[in-house]
């Protein structure tokens, strides 16, 4: 039977897991906001970032979520790099160009982590965030309720950043009008490459937070691109906020559908929302005209 | 009159496909300058040419003595030349105050934002009333004296204007050439209007291009070219 406490229970977890998910999509949504490509290969640098926050954190015996202060500024420069050798050269290109660049991209991580881990999931032994408080019948884990607020602070921030800064405000303005945004001043090669880095260091904030509690292995960026295309897709227009409603309802839907359903159906779950969603709101739930 | 931006035997287009043929023309110190001609005869090119936004085969253009053919769209704007775009190019999803704020981007702007704003409001004091507002939900005159705004913001020498005038209704497109002259005659700033408005554009202009196929065909004083026949059966019948 299922019970008012579990249901209660599980739109929590999904609330949670959703700002989550909002997390991991922003990058991808900056980045597809303001360059107009597509990031394939947005999961599996996610992946790459987990691994190294699996072998920082066990060289160093440090919690996960102390690599992000490691892993947010070497992954900016990773980003920086990438967008230098790979992107920039793509951009204006066809879309069929820029799929394969990026595509080829999460390949290559892909194959490279096969090499060196093996297929076998890894996960960090500890974390500092490993107990549980119950309140009645409902449990909240720390480590969720941990990443839960670091994503929603950080999404916070970042459309502090958006709306506040004049470079910010250059990333929405490109964002609506990249012609006219050059009027402006704007020098859109650096604001390019600086939006990749961004989004890239984003992603490394979301990989420590995953491996408080998760697993890596070399696949794991599949599903995490999947999650943030659909997320981007449902609310990518509306920014952060977009990003952060279709975050939680992606959360919820993952969670309730386990619930009401069967946990290896939640991505189902998802998907259905997905295209109820865009069948009412072809152009997303932010989306302009 | 010496002049403050030129343009010299310009070809230039898009890829392929070339619009302007040869183009020369010169835009005097703190005047008005008016470019008419019928549609697609490569105004909006010209003006964008000038701001780097297209492919430039041949020729030369010279802001304040110096060639800046080849700079980059951002560093024109930092020498002090700003296009207000066909359509006006609003960023819809900011707000007007985000629009003005973004509108100061460059490093010399950003440390005047606020007398900049004043002087913005002094010229189209309608816009004080509506900071808040999303740029996308302003009517059409609203919208252009925004963009207008939003460009004198990066303190400009020289204004370009593309079509200021598309799409507003008689009585605002009045308002729109008295803010022109305001900027011009109060601000010191050098305008390059072009315009369907032929007439009224002329009467503005101390000087006038008339472009066809992506050539200047005439050119001389707004006054002479008003009162010169073929031209007045050309544009001028309506």
């Amino acid at each position: 039977m299922i019970s008012p406490s579990l249901v209660l229970q599980n739109t929590i977890d999904g609330v949670f897991l959703g700002l989550f998910y909002s997390l991991v999509a922003m990058g991808l949504a900056l980045i597809f906001g303001v360059m107009d490509i597509i990031n394939f290969a947005h999961g599996d640098l996610l992946m790459l970032a987990a691994y190294f926050v699996w072998l920082t954190s066990a060289d160093l015996s440090v919690d996960p979520t102390v690599t992000a202060l490691l892993l947010v500024p070497l992954f900016f420069l990773i980003g920086l790099s990438i967008h230098y050798s790979m992107i920039q050269p793509v951009l204006g290109k066809e879309p069929l160009i820029q799929i394969a660049v990026t595509v080829g991209l999460g390949l290559i991580l892909q194959n490279i982590a096969l090499a060196i881990f093996k297929a076998e999931p890894k996960a960090v032994a500890y974390s500092l965030f490993s107990f549980s408080y119950s309140i009645g019948p409902i449990t909240l884990y720390a480590s969720k309720l941990f990443i839960a607020v670091v994503s929603i602070v950080t999404l916070y921030v970042l459309n502090l950043f958006l709306n506040r800064t004049f470079l910010g405000l250059a990333m929405k303005s490109t964002a609506d009008n990249r012609e006219v945004a050059q009027l402006m001043g704007i020098n859109a090669k650096r604001l390019y490459a600086l939006t990749f880095g961004l989004g890239t260091a984003l992603i490394a904030l979301s990989a420590s937070l995953w491996m408080t509690f998760g697993q890596v292995q070399p696949y794991l960026g599949t599903s995490f691109s999947l999650i943030s295309w659909v997320i981007v897709a449902m609310g990518g227009l509306g920014g952060v906020t977009g990003v952060l409603y279709s975050g939680i309802i992606v959360g919820l839907a993952e969670s309730l559908g386990s619930l009401f359903l069967t946990p290896s159906a939640r991505m189902a779950v998802v998907y259905i929302v997905f295209f109820l969603v865009l069948w009412f709101r072809p152009r997303g739930l932010f989306g302009r005209r | 009159m010496s002049s403050e931006l030129s343009l010299a035997n310009v070809t230039a287009g898009y890829g392929e496909f070339v619009i302007l043929h040869s183009v020369s023309l010169e835009v005097p110190q703190k005047k008005i300058t008016a470019l008419v001609g019928p549609n697609g005869a490569g105004k909006t090119t010209t003006l964008k040419t000038i701001m780097g936004m297209t492919r430039l085969r041949e020729g030369n253009i010279l802001f304040e003595g110096e060639d800046i053919t080849k700079l980059p769209t951002y560093r024109r704007v930092e020498l002090g030349i700003s296009l207000i775009p066909e359509g006006r190019g609003l960023f819809p999803s900011l707000t007007v105050r985000e629009n003005l704020v973004i509108g100061a981007y460059t490093k010399k702007a950003r440390e005047k934002i606020h007398e900049s704003m004043e002087i913005a409001f002094s010229i189209f004091p309608k816009l004080k009333q509506r900071l808040e507002q999303k740029a996308g939900t302003l009517s059409g005159g609203e919208a252009q004296m925004l963009a207008i705004a939003r460009g004198l913001m990066s303190r400009p020498k020289v204004l370009l204007l593309d079509e200021p005038s598309q799409g507003l209704a008689p009585v605002v497109v009045m308002e729109l050439f008295q803010a022109i002259k305001k900027l011009n005659d109060e601000l010191g700033i050098t305008v390059l209007l072009v315009e369907q408005h032929v007439k009224e554009s002329l009467e503005l202009a101390e000087m006038a291009y008339v472009m066809e196929q992506g050539s200047i065909v005439m050119k001389g004083r707004g006054s002479e070219l008003l009162a010169d026949p073929s031209l007045k059966k050309a544009y001028l019948v309506y």
